[in-house]
């Protein structure tokens, strides 16, 4: 079992890259397009949607590179 | 709707401040399921965003914060999902109800009116729930089992009460519900939500002390409803254009590195300890609304005008103790984590020291290995009877002794040699040796493909338990695996016999293995009364548990009739055997339970889901008499793992 973890030691680290890099470039994009993206999703109404979804998107991306940073880190849970 | 925003433009500085706030509130929410994000709305407002648009930027990063840290949670197998949605969805309406009556106490009283409102509601709800929580973590510490939660009496009430057509089961609770009680209990959730943004302040007792819930569980499943509710109020908001998408996304940046280490930290600490960040949370927040309350009071002209000096004070001190309550919060969350984390890697280390001690080879035998005979374990004698009962004992004895590079000796005894034996004649006695080396064979194979040396011997003898003495005892047995008879229906001789004898006569510890226990080392239970016998259990529980790198819990049980002193005697023989299993370099904890020692000792096993019991035998072989004492006999009898009876000479 051991020596399956230190093969795969270099996938975590590939992931972890590039959820970092999706996460920010989506950063980065918010950043760049503040204004329109302020605009689009204060509209109200139906466009409740866009908010939502950009949370559910980031959360994903984002999520997922949070969870390989601390792995890499050597910080697991137990078990 | 017509409402007049402003979006502010952020600088570096705002940006740094919400990722640092972030990740803060993700850690506590992590850990506790919630109560992270009470400070942010007041935080964003400090810099200047209107409060609307705070609250609603706040909900817009809760729900995919909560979102994450649940899914994390669920890998742990934290999460009730079913318990979470059915809350989630009444905790939707208390959200609704929670805003509508802040919409009428503000358009009645003005912003004093309802900032009272929410910080009565603060200081009456935290001031119940949060000293409650508190207690109890405190009394769990003090009562040292901190491993163990009881399910509450109100739990256990509101678990026995059937109601047609609302019943429900749940796998937190491990029990139906009726769906009559968890409504209340998610509307509760919801209005604490809206009024002062943390429902879980209410969420998570609930579902501990009065759903019955454990802890851990409760807090997780938090997530799952802060997730419904958080997704239902960000449409509420997004649908009025309210929410700064940048404010939202800028703290989930930060808030979800903080949860999932918060969900990581759930899985070093004791259960209380979920309770202690909660109720100190809870008794700080409480503190930092009350001592606002003047002000609130001044403003609706209940009380006199106080001095806009002391207003201004008392507002900035307020705020500080918020801060404080969530960096108290962190700070535990993170000293638990990092407490976690260096004992169980120094475990680790330890183990992995401790199975370099037993290599095969005998050049790198430990001397120490050599001199102690209670912590031996290279000689197994494997008694089987071919029954199913011996099954487990199988199995076991071939892991154990794969796992421990031991040599194996099976042997299955025919009874014969009396009266009644030789009355059934010879060819009878052929076929069930014949029988048992068909057997034995078998096991053998099974001992070769695991890689153990073994050898085989089917015998007879007038007593089997007697031929199984002699057996161990030609091989230098330092263990002897058994089966046990089952518990119900003709099989039931007590734990068989034969088994019991063995363990009155034999020199070498015995593990007796009832046919469907697993021993894989998730946890071993050592019961001492103090005695030698108890020690010589501790010892040699501490060697194997350094083999399966097993934590040990050490019990000691005090009998209802017991002085305070005999209670103090108990405290230290526990306390003296952590040190003393520690020192071995194998985590250990101890805890005293109050009953009958047999139903204590069986009561922690199950709740801790151990899959070794170990017990010192107090080795009363008597003339005629050949029994153990009464508690081992009957903890081996009702144990649902193996129990290892370890005798001293």
């Amino acid at each position: 079992m051991d020596d399956s973890s230190a093969h795969s030691a270099g996938k975590p680290m590939t992931r972890a890259v590039l959820y970092g890099l999706a996460s920010l470039l989506l950063y980065f994009l918010l950043y760049l397009f503040e204004d329109s993206i302020l605009a689009f999703t204060t509209r109200g109404g139906w466009y409740f949607i866009v908010p939502v979804a950009i949370a559910f998107i980031f959360s994903y991306a984002h999520g997922n590179f949070t969870a390989h940073f601390w792995d890499l880190l050597g910080i697991k849970a137990k078990k | 709707m017509e409402i007049a925003v402003n979006f502010i433009p952020l600088n570096a500085l705002d940006v740094t401040y919400l990722l640092v706030v972030g990740f803060i509130g993700g850690l506590v929410s992590g850990f506790i399921g919630s109560g992270g994000a009470f400070v942010l709305t007041p935080a964003m407002m400090s810099m200047g965003v209107p409060g609307i648009i705070a609250v609603a930027s706040n909900i817009c990063h809760k729900f995919p914060k909560a979102l994450v840290g649940a899914i994390k949670r669920a890998k742990y197998g934290q999460v009730d999902v079913k318990l979470g949605l059915v809350l989630g969805v009444s905790a939707e309406a208390g959200v609704l109800y929670g805003a509508h009556i802040q919409e009428g106490i503000k358009r009645s009283f003005g912003d004093s009116g309802s900032n009272l409102y929410v910080s009565v509601a603060f200081v009456v709800v935290l001031g119940i729930v949060g000293s409650y929580v508190l207690w109890d973590a405190w009394r769990v510490y003090r009562s040292g089992r901190m491993e163990e939660e009881k399910v509450s009496k109100l739990a256990r009430w509101a678990q026995s009460i059937n109601i047609p057509g609302t019943m429900m089961y749940f796998k937190s609770l491990n029990s139906r519900v009726s769906i009559l009680f968890t409504i209340p209990i998610g509307f509760a959730t919801g209005m604490l939500a809206a009024t002062i943004a943390v429902g879980g302040f209410i969420g998570v007792p609930a579902m501990h002390y009065v759903l019955g819930a454990p802890a851990l569980m409760a807090s997780a499943t938090e997530l799952v409803i802060a997730f419904v509710m958080g997704v239902g109020g960000t449409m509420k908001f997004a649908w009025s254009g309210l929410v700064d998408i940048r404010l939202a996304m800028i703290i989930l940046a930060g808030s979800l590195f903080g949860i999932q280490l918060g969900a990581i930290g759930t899985t070093y600490v004791k259960p209380h300890m979920i309770k202690v960040v909660m109720g100190v949370i809870m008794v700080l927040v409480l503190l930092s609304r009350a001592i606002a309350i003047p002000v609130y009071l001044s403003e609706l002209h209940l009380i006199n005008t106080l001095d806009p000096h002391l207003t201004g004070a008392l507002k900035n001190i307020s705020f500080v103790v918020l801060i404080a309550a969530l960096a108290a919060g962190a700070a535990i969350v993170f000293a638990s984590l990092w407490r976690g984390i260096s004992l169980h890697r120094r475990e680790t280390t330890l183990a992995g020291a401790s199975v370099a001690t037993f290599a095969p080879t005998t050049a790198t035998t430990s001397p120490r290995a050599q001199l102690s005979p209670l912590g031996r374990f290279e000689q197994f004698l494997l008694a089987s009877d071919g029954s199913p009962y011996s099954a487990g004992a199988v199995r076991e004895a071939l892991r154990m002794a794969h796992k421990c590079k031991a040599r194996l000796r099976a042997v299955s005894v025919i009874a014969g040699g009396d009266i009644e034996h030789n009355a059934m004649g010879e060819q009878f006695v052929t076929k069930e040796l014949d029988a048992a080396r068909a057997h034995l064979d078998d096991i053998k194979r099974q001992a070769s493909a695991a890689g153990v040396t073994c050898q085989i011997e089917a015998t007879q003898g007038n007593q089997v338990y007697q031929e199984i003495i002699t057996q161990a005892e030609s091989v230098q047995a330092d263990l002897i695996v058994m089966g046990r008879r089952g518990r119900h229906g003709l099989a039931r001789f007590m734990v068989g016999p034969s088994t019991v004898r063995v363990i009155g006569h034999a020199h070498c510890n015995v593990l007796v293995v009832p046919r469907a226990a697993e021993l894989v080392g998730r946890r071993f239970v050592v019961a001492s009364d103090g005695s030698r016998f108890g020690d010589a259990a501790a010892v040699t529980a501490a060697r194997l548990a350094k083999l399966y790198n097993t934590p040990i819990t050490v019990i000691s049980v005090t009998r209802p009739e017991h002085n305070d002193e005999r209670r103090r005697e108990a405290q230290q023989v526990v306390q003296r055997l952590v040190t003393l299993i520690k020192q071995e370099g194998v985590e250990a904890e101890g805890e005293i339970p109050h009953g009958r020692p047999d139903e204590m000792i069986i009561q922690t096993a199950n709740a801790k889901n151990c899959d070794l019991i170990v017990i010192g035998s107090h080795g009363r072989t008597g003339l005629e008499r050949i029994l153990l004492g009464g508690t081992s006999e009957r903890v081996i009898d009702q144990a649902r793992c193996a129990v290892l009876v370890v005798k001293s000479a």
